[in-house]
């Protein structure tokens, strides 16, 4: 949900940690999402640079997801995503390996007819991330996550139209704990720290959907502004930091679509774009998916 | 379904159940607090090294080079209102002084190296290339431009720490010289109504060892760090304020250890200034003479392979002036040539790094991280002054006895800088990845030749010079060092043959540093 200079849990978790979709009771949903995500141009701060000794840094994921429904309104939901990243100059080592694992609950707490127009949800979501290997967080841009394990509280509003329109609105707070590094000292936001331990801002965030749905089709566009709650900036010709201040607003669209004579396939395609951003990679990014639903 | 109007205190009960959870998950593990990997408690001297002002003098022709006057006596009418003036300050003592007791209480010489190894991390960030893909290089007279002043990598900080630790050093044995001259006793020794709100021990107090570190050091720090003037001097000033108020000097004793210190530093940056760090940077027809003088031998040069290819890393630092070799010494120790880059011994080297560098295991690449010390840290020598804070914190030294292990072991790096860095250039042989374009690296790669390893070279003298002052652990010195060696291995960027010649090159300059302190009558 945190997305980084390398590294984008957030848009292959988007169908699930931050939708307003539900799997009925004992329907699993599970697949495999697919992401590419590319950026040459990055904030230094917030000086917008590119730097000959990266390139362009490709990030790619592909994530095993899974929903189920343990009532129509309680599901469970795990991911788990293996990344690996390339830099296409300069000689940095690529990074790969099978990053954090997510498990969450969603709840719809209330569920109303709202005016003759639609439906109102109120829907709260908790979620743990850890990590399962031992990566290495100190090595950005190349890193493939922050190591950081980390607490996910959001609550989503959505309005579901009759005309198959609708519209979710978010907010998320995620807590992130410390990291420990290799080294016993780090230099980050203007202060020596002698210590191998990073201490981790939390990370707030928002998010505005537009969509339609009908028929099972699924077209969701999505505003997301991510602000982390503290941090340094990454100095002058410097390496990005674990704990740097990293925000962001991305726009996102994407296409699901569930096969008419096959209703258990549900594909998955879309991009994403970051907009503006602050010790981030502007990264573009593409991605397509296969999930298979069913009773058990 | 509940209704709207049935809702409310549906949607209360709901939301307040989902709260619940939700604060338990992110809040269930609040202490986001660092462990501090090198704290200070307050330093009680194990001995006062009474005799350190007849320790062998480095810079100063002798401990009284620089003269101070007489103090007023204890039964003086001034040195009375001096003693009333800190009762006074004590009695209203204030929560920010507190912090700044607290802070200082943990040493001078230990404090002052902890922050200049923050002002080395900060400033140890290369030039940004401009947009026509050419570099400027960093200048003194405006510190605070793009790039900022100095460039604080390995070699220039290498010197100044050594520069910062041999004045404090010198200005420290000339304070103990007058201190049992004029043998004036600590504030809180002469008056039962001061407190003593640091370990105040049977050292004499004028001239005050805290104030002239404060003098002697901030004074360093303008010419090395102009940019972090301000905050050298409001950090000197502290450091002063808190030996006022813990009853340890009064303001005579400050006012001369200022100006000692002062003065010293006056006498250090004069050696200091006229170094040959100035001319090291070199220039364009130097750079290309370089490259030309391996072709010549039947060489492949060292190319930079940063984009925009960026000029070596001060190609012209192995003539500076050294601290314990003269320079036909220092040409004697050079290890002797690499490999030529076209035998089959370094197509063997060349295969190594990249078989190790494709099957790093995760503690190989821990080692890699550990030992980094590139861009944005410290640098290696600081890694090293790191180790042996710890090592000079436990051992209970006195400030003068700190000084010279900080000094002893910062003259040997930056003699093994300038060494090393002498071999590098006249080398100038290629890294890993410009002979096998296949090797990617863990960590970054430094802008400079390979042979020798740096890395190798100042861990090498490092851990010589500790295990000389803490001969207990000087096993355990050189399994670090060896260990500092490997990682460049691992991480990418050095041939074994750069490491292990690199290492014995250290121990070649450490037994120069050695010589000099086997017979400094400190030890």
């Amino acid at each position: 949900m945190v997305v980084l200079l390398a590294g984008i849990t957030s848009v292959a978790e988007a169908q699930s940690f931050d939708d307003a979709i539900f799997m009925d009771k004992r329907v699993l949903c599970a697949g495999l999402v697919y992401t590419r995500e590319q950026w040459t141009d990055y904030w230094e701060g917030t000086l917008k640079r590119d730097n000959g000794n990266i390139g362009t840094v490709t990030t790619q994921q592909g994530a095993f997801m899974t929903a189920y429904g343990i009532t129509g309104r309680l599901n469970l939901i795990a991911s788990l995503p293996y990344v690996s990243t390339k830099a296409s100059q300069g000689v940095l080592q690529g990074q790969r390996g099978s990053q954090d694992l997510s498990v969450g609950i969603k709840y719809t707490a209330l569920s109303t007819p709202l005016t003759s127009a639609g439906r109102l949800h109120l829907i709260g979501v908790a979620a743990f991330s850890l990590p399962t290997t031992e990566y290495t967080a100190d090595f950005y841009p190349m890193s493939i996550g922050s190591r950081s394990k980390r607490a996910t509280g959001r609550a989503l509003l959505s309005f579901q139209g009759r005309n198959g329109v609708y519209v979710n609105a978010s907010g998320a707070y995620t807590r992130r704990g410390n990291v420990m590094l290799d080294r016993p000292a780090y230099y980050t936001n203007g202060q020596l720290f002698l210590s191998d331990e990073v201490r981790m801002p939390d990370v707030r965030d928002m998010m505005l959907t537009v969509g339609y749905q009908r028929r099972g089709l699924v077209v969701p566009v999505t505003v997301t502004q991510q602000r982390t709650l503290g941090g340094g900036d990454i100095r002058r010709q410097d390496m990005p930091f674990v704990s740097n201040r990293m925000n962001f607003t991305r726009l996102d669209a994407r296409v699901q679509y569930t096969l008419p004579r096959l209703s258990g396939v549900v594909l998955h395609a879309g991009g994403s774009r970051i907009l503006d951003g602050r010790n981030v990679g502007q990264a573009t990014s593409a991605m397509v998916g296969l999930l298979l639903a069913g009773k058990l | 379904m509940p209704t709207m109007r049935r809702a409310v205190p549906w949607l209360v009960r709901h939301v307040t159940a989902a709260g619940a959870i939700a604060s338990g998950v992110l809040f269930s593990s609040c202490d986001k607090s660092i462990t501090d990997l090198e704290p200070l408690p307050p330093l009680a001297a194990a001995s006062v090294d009474a005799a350190a002002g007849n320790w062998q003098t480095i810079v100063l022709t002798s401990a009284n080079q620089v003269a101070v006057a007489a103090p007023a006596a204890v039964t003086s009418d001034a040195y009375k209102a001096e003693i009333a003036a800190v009762k006074v300050a004590q009695a209203t003592l204030t929560s920010a002084q507190r912090a700044k007791i607290d802070y200082w209480a943990g040493g001078g010489v230990l404090r002052w190296n902890q922050v200049l190894r923050g002002l080395v991390a900060k400033y140890n960030l290369p030039p940004a290339p401009r947009a026509d893909g050419s570099y400027v290089f960093p200048d003194a007279n405006n510190p605070f431009g793009d790039p900022a002043f100095p460039f604080a990598n390995p070699p220039y900080a290498a010197r100044a720490y050594s520069y910062i630790a041999v004045a404090q050093y010198e200005a420290l044995k000339a304070a103990w010289f007058y201190k049992y001259q004029y043998n004036r006793a600590a504030p809180a020794k002469i008056d039962a109504g001061i407190q003593a709100l640091m370990p105040v021990s049977d050292l004499p107090s004028y001239p005050s060892e805290d104030a002239v570190l404060a003098g002697v050091t901030v004074a360093m720090l303008q010419t090395l760090f102009p940019a972090a003037v301000e905050e050298a001097t409001l950090r000197g000033a502290d450091q002063r304020e808190a030996a006022w108020l813990t009853g340890k000097a009064t303001s005579s004793d400050l006012a001369a250890g200022l100006a000692l210190g002062r003065s010293v530093a006056t006498l250090v940056l004069a050696r200091m200034t006229t170094d040959g760090t100035g001319n090291a940077v070199g220039n364009a027809t130097l750079w290309a003479a370089l490259a030309d003088g391996a072709r010549a031998r039947g060489e492949t040069p060292w190319l930079s392979l940063e984009m925009p290819a960026r000029p070596p890393m001060l190609p012209a630092f192995g003539a500076v002036r050294t601290w314990s070799m003269t320079p036909v010494e220092l040409i004697a120790a050079r290890p002797a040539a690499p490999y030529p880059t076209a035998s089959p011994e370094m197509k063997a080297e060349v295969a190594e790094v990249r078989r190790t560098t494709e099957k790093l295991t995760r503690e190989q690449r821990a080692i890699a991280q550990r030992w980094n010390d590139g861009a944005g840290t410290y640098t290696p020598p600081g890694h090293w002054n790191d180790i042996a804070a710890d090592h000079i914190r436990d051992a209970k030294f006195s400030e003068v006895r700190a000084a010279r292990a900080f000094a002893l072991l910062n003259m040997a790096m930056h003699d093994a800088s300038v060494a090393c860095w002498e071999a590098k250039f006249t080398y100038f042989n290629p890294r890993p990845s410009q002979l096998d374009p296949a090797i990617r690296t863990d960590i970054g790669l430094p802008n400079f030749p390979a042979y020798p390893s740096g890395h190798s070279t100042f861990s090498a003298a490092a851990s010589e010079v500790l295990g000389y002052l803490f001969p207990s652990e000087s096993a355990n010195f050189r399994v670090m060092a060896d260990e500092a060696g490997m990682s460049r291995l691992y991480g990418g960027i050095h041939y074994r043959l750069d490491i292990d010649e690199g290492k014995a090159h250290g121990n070649r300059v450490a037994a120069y540093t050695l010589r000099f302190a086997q017979s400094d009558r400190a030890q």
